[in-house]
């Protein structure tokens, strides 16, 4: 971010923060203020006991919010509204603090050599750069879909690159991609947790990342973040955010996605119209990444039974903070010669509406509509945020279906879906989780058997109602007995236990965790029968 | 924009909407595809077609130009019949914006694609400040002065208020807010099943327990219908469900529940549609809503609404079929309406 605009953005944010509430108070009952930054000081006190008390920042912030609560009792409400000024300001220069303009503009020409370095160029050999091989994320990475719609908006309007979630890789690969396709690079928030293992770190900073603190709940530090995105997008910085907030644990697609994050897209573009701006248009760009072995499967789809009120939503001891998992998981990606996926759909308009080459949207029926109309009464744009808020539920909608409609099914999910679906059909009945607990009564199936699922389930995907994935590279071939191998190798040789394993002509399921993590990339699709009810 | 609030569909509620409408002091334009209607109303200030006997205001301004109208307001109300919905907003679609509020007052289900109304807006327009008004609302009635209410179902608050403003009447018509725009949509469409079956216990001569027994059992399978497309059970105790449940079931005069009674006195289909030269909304709906029901594996827990399409399609005995409903087992009241 140039420094200009980091002092503007940090003096926009403190300030439309301090508008906000001051005009919340005013409709409010008595002690909104004091209610508001008490219950800042109570949440960051909360978090501040769980941290190192020797660490300088930890102190200077101990010391900044009793200083505060000292002046709370009895405070009047010009003294409150400058202490929720104070706070908002005190939490944007954190967030704003950790851009640097030259890492920044360097940073995905870094990733792939750093990668290569990080994994050692003697043990691996093949995967250093072969004069026109490209490095490794050359080799194995695969960009599909709408890439040159995406190219044609550049300069038109701001892009926001919305891909689903399933690793901590996602943003390294997304972030070189977006480089080696000549697509700006993204800003994006990410994970304080991201930065913990060293090594990583170095990467991540690299990114064009900005810090955000997940363990700070407070409304103020909240709302800090979204309006600090607002303002970049207004300010014309390409951004990149995930909707589903996290990970997906179970290993399906997205079809839940946070609002609250969405929704600054209509916001910046509301206030972009306001303002004038000569282009003020934001074009939303769902994507979806598609490993065929994920880094944390286990772990993910781990949290994902336990009790899901009780799932963890930051997982900082996972397959992501161990260098040699990932090691391990680039070595495969490099000898069994996979492919990570990703693919562009048709870029959007904030409201959800398909946007052609020039820019411009289409209605339903493929006609021209200005989307400034959706805003404006009598040509005028007006602040509405309800209204706002169901045009994001609405464009939330849509994204989901993008997904679902650009997700890339690999032979992993394939066959984990087909032995899941076995395991269910002779175990009719059996709870879920005993079922993924015991395995039932059948240790295995026969090999025959697995290849007529796998195969019954490949034709449902082809032909089924709505939305279809795309087919990965691996399920092209007519040879059902080549996929199911094909995934059985894959299963053997990257996570911790097999997920299945044969031993002569029966398949023996070993980590149904992983079947279970696997086959839900399959759900969502209007298959028939057991597949699709999950 | 907004001098003007339009109606298109010059059908008898339209035209009652119109009406309301200019009592509010609104200036209406009346869009009906006939312009020899168009040409009456404007020289008699008349509907005799569809709403003999009652004068129009002059604010009320017909017209056939469905482009002048979209360019001409903001706020729409589409009063066209459900199976005509479609064309009209495609050609709608060509001259609308953003900016522009649609609320439907169309009670029914798209058949064969088993679309709600609002959908097919959807798909057929770039708007989607989308609304439905629904409720106990015979057009003849409300046009005769008499009191009456609404609901205005949408999620926008600037749909509720825009059309509040223009359509609630003091002492005439009370219009209600709500945000379960399927819950209305659902309940306008399927309440019409039920009212055949209601005409079927007339024609049969049964008493009032019979009947309160059917309109509860009904008003629940309406509610099943709604919560399985996402609707809230409430709005089925409201204007839009049992409210219009009542008013429709009550009135002997309406199609579906001729068409009840005729098929109480042992005529087939073919020879009601004969006799009617127009089919009756119900008769639709019951293969729409039983093929949906089917479809998704709840059909089971509609047993009024598969007895009617037995009764209608299937040639099935209205005596047998009464004592098929009575035989069934019963469970819990509510079993399974969970939202």
């Amino acid at each position: 971010m140039r420094p200009e605009d980091r002092d503007r953005i940090l003096v926009e944010v403190t300030s439309r923060i301090t508008e906000h509430y001051t005009q919340l108070a005013r409709g409010a009952p008595d002690g909104f203020l004091e209610e508001l930054v008490n219950d800042t000081l109570y949440h960051e006190k909360l978090r501040l006991g769980t941290e190192n008390p020797k660490d300088p920042a930890t102190r200077r912030y101990k010391a900044f919010y009793a200083a505060m609560q000292r002046e709370l009792k009895g405070a009047s409400s010009h003294v409150l509204q400058r202490m929720v000024s104070d706070l908002a300001r005190h939490f944007a220069q954190e967030v704003v603090g950790n851009f640097n303009r030259r890492v920044y503009r360097l940073s995905t020409r870094v990733i792939p050599v750093g990668l290569s370095a990080l994994l050692g160029a003697s043990s691996l050999p093949g995967m250093f750069s072969r004069p026109g091989d490209g490095n490794l994320l050359d080799r194995h990475l695969e960009v599909r879909g709408e890439l040159d719609a995406v190219r044609a908006l550049l300069g038109k309007g701001t892009l926001l690159v919305v891909p689903t979630h399933s690793s901590n890789l996602d943003s390294i690969v997304l972030g070189y991609s977006a480089f080696k396709e000549s697509i700006p690079p993204l800003l994006y928030g990410a994970g304080l947790n991201l930065f913990t293992n060293p090594l990583i770190s170095f990467f991540m900073r690299n990114l064009g990342a900005y810090r955000v603190d997940r363990k700070k709940k407070s409304r103020i530090y909240k709302d800090v973040l979204k309006q600090y995105s607002v303002c970049a997008l207004q300010m014309g910085y390409h951004s990149l955010f995930f909707p589903g907030g996290t990970r997906s644990r179970s290993g399906a697609v997205e079809q839940k996605l946070k609002k609250g994050l969405l929704g600054t897209a209509m916001e910046a573009y509301v206030r972009n119209l306001m303002d004038g701006k000569p282009s003020p248009s934001i074009y939303i760009v769902p994507c979806t990444i598609s490993y065929k072995l994920v880094l944390e499967a286990e772990t993910l789809i781990g949290d994902h039974l336990q009790d899901v009120g009780r799932s963890r939503y930051i997982i900082t001891d996972d397959e992501f903070s161990r260098p040699r998992r990932i090691y391990d998981f680039f070595r495969n990606l490099v000898s069994l010669d996979d492919n990570i996926v990703i693919t562009y759909s048709r870029p959007m308009d904030v409201l959800g509406n398909p946007v052609d080459d020039r820019g411009r949207s289409r209605d339903p029926r493929g006609r021209p509509v200005d989307p400034s109309t959706y805003v404006t009464r009598g040509g005028e744009p007006v602040m509405d945020p309800q209204r706002d808020r169901e045009y994001t539920s609405e464009l939330a909608r849509l994204i989901a279906q993008n997904y679902l409609g650009s997700n890339v099914i690999m032979s992993t999910n394939l066959v984990a879906s087909a032995v899941d679906s076995l395991l269910r059909r002779s175990n009719p009945g059996m709870d879920r989780y005993r079922l993924l607990h015991t395995g039932g009564d059948q240790q295995s199936f026969p090999m025959s058997q697995v290849h007529a699922e796998t195969g019954r389930q490949l034709k449902a995907l082809g032909t089924c109602p709505g939305p279809r994935p795309i087919l990965g590279d691996d399920l092209l071939s007519d040879d059902i007995q080549e996929i199911v191998s094909d995934a059985i190798r894959h299963f053997s040789i990257y996570h911790t236990r097999p997920a299945v394993e044969r031993r002569g002509d029966r398949l023996f399921h070993m980590d149904r965790n992983l079947l279970l993590y696997y086959g839900n990339r399959l759900k969502g699709y209007r298959l028939d029968g057991q597949a699709a009810s999950r | 924009m907004d001098q003007w609030v339009a109606v298109i569909g010059a059908g008898s509620w339209g035209t009652t909407l119109a009406s309301i409408l200019s009592m509010n002091q609104e200036r209406v334009l009346l869009w009906s595809r006939r312009e020899e209607l168009c040409r009456e109303i404007r020289e008699t200030r008349e509907n005799s077609r569809y709403l003999p006997g009652f004068r129009l205001d002059p604010s009320i301004e017909p017209t056939t130009d469905l482009e002048r109208v979209c360019h001409s307001t903001r706020l729409l109300l589409l009063v066209v019949p459900s199976h005509g919905l479609r064309a009209v907003a495609r050609t709608m679609g060509e001259h609308l914006d953003g900016e522009h509020c649609i609320v439907h007052a169309t009670k029914g289900i798209e058949q064969g694609s088993f679309k709600r109304m609002s959908q097919v807006l959807r798909e057929e327009t770039c708007v989607r400040k989308l609304g439905v008004l629904s409720g106990p609302n015979l057009a003849r009635e409300i046009a005769m002065g008499q009191p009456a209410g609404t609901l205005l179902a949408s999620n926008f608050n600037e749909v509720l208020q825009g059309f509040k403003r223009s359509l609630h009447t003091d002492r005439l018509f009370q219009v209600y807010k709500g945000r379960d725009m399927v819950g209305a949509e659902v309940a306008g469409a399927v309440k019409n099943i039920v009212a055949v079956a209601a005409g079927v216990l007339d024609g049969l001569d049964l008493g009032d327990n019979t009947r309160a027994l059917l309109l509860t059992r009904g008003l629940y399978e309406m509610a099943q219908v709604g919560v399985s497309m996402g609707a809230s059970p409430m709005t089925f105790g409201g204007l839009a469900g049992i409210g219009d449940l009542m008013a429709t079931c009550a009135s002997p005069l309406s199609r579906n529940h001729q068409v009840g009674e005729r098929l109480a006195r042992g005529e087939s289909l073919e020879q009601i549609s004969d006799a009617m030269n127009q089919v009756a909304e119900g008769v639709k709906t019951a293969r729409s809503v039983h093929d949906y029901a089917a479809r998704n594996g709840f059909l089971g827990r509609l047993p009024i609404v598969r007895t009617v399409y037995r009764v209608i399609y299937e040639g099935m005995d209205v005596r047998q079929a009464v004592d098929y409903l009575m035989s069934l087992k019963t469970g819990h009241e509510m079993a399974e309406l969970t939202y």
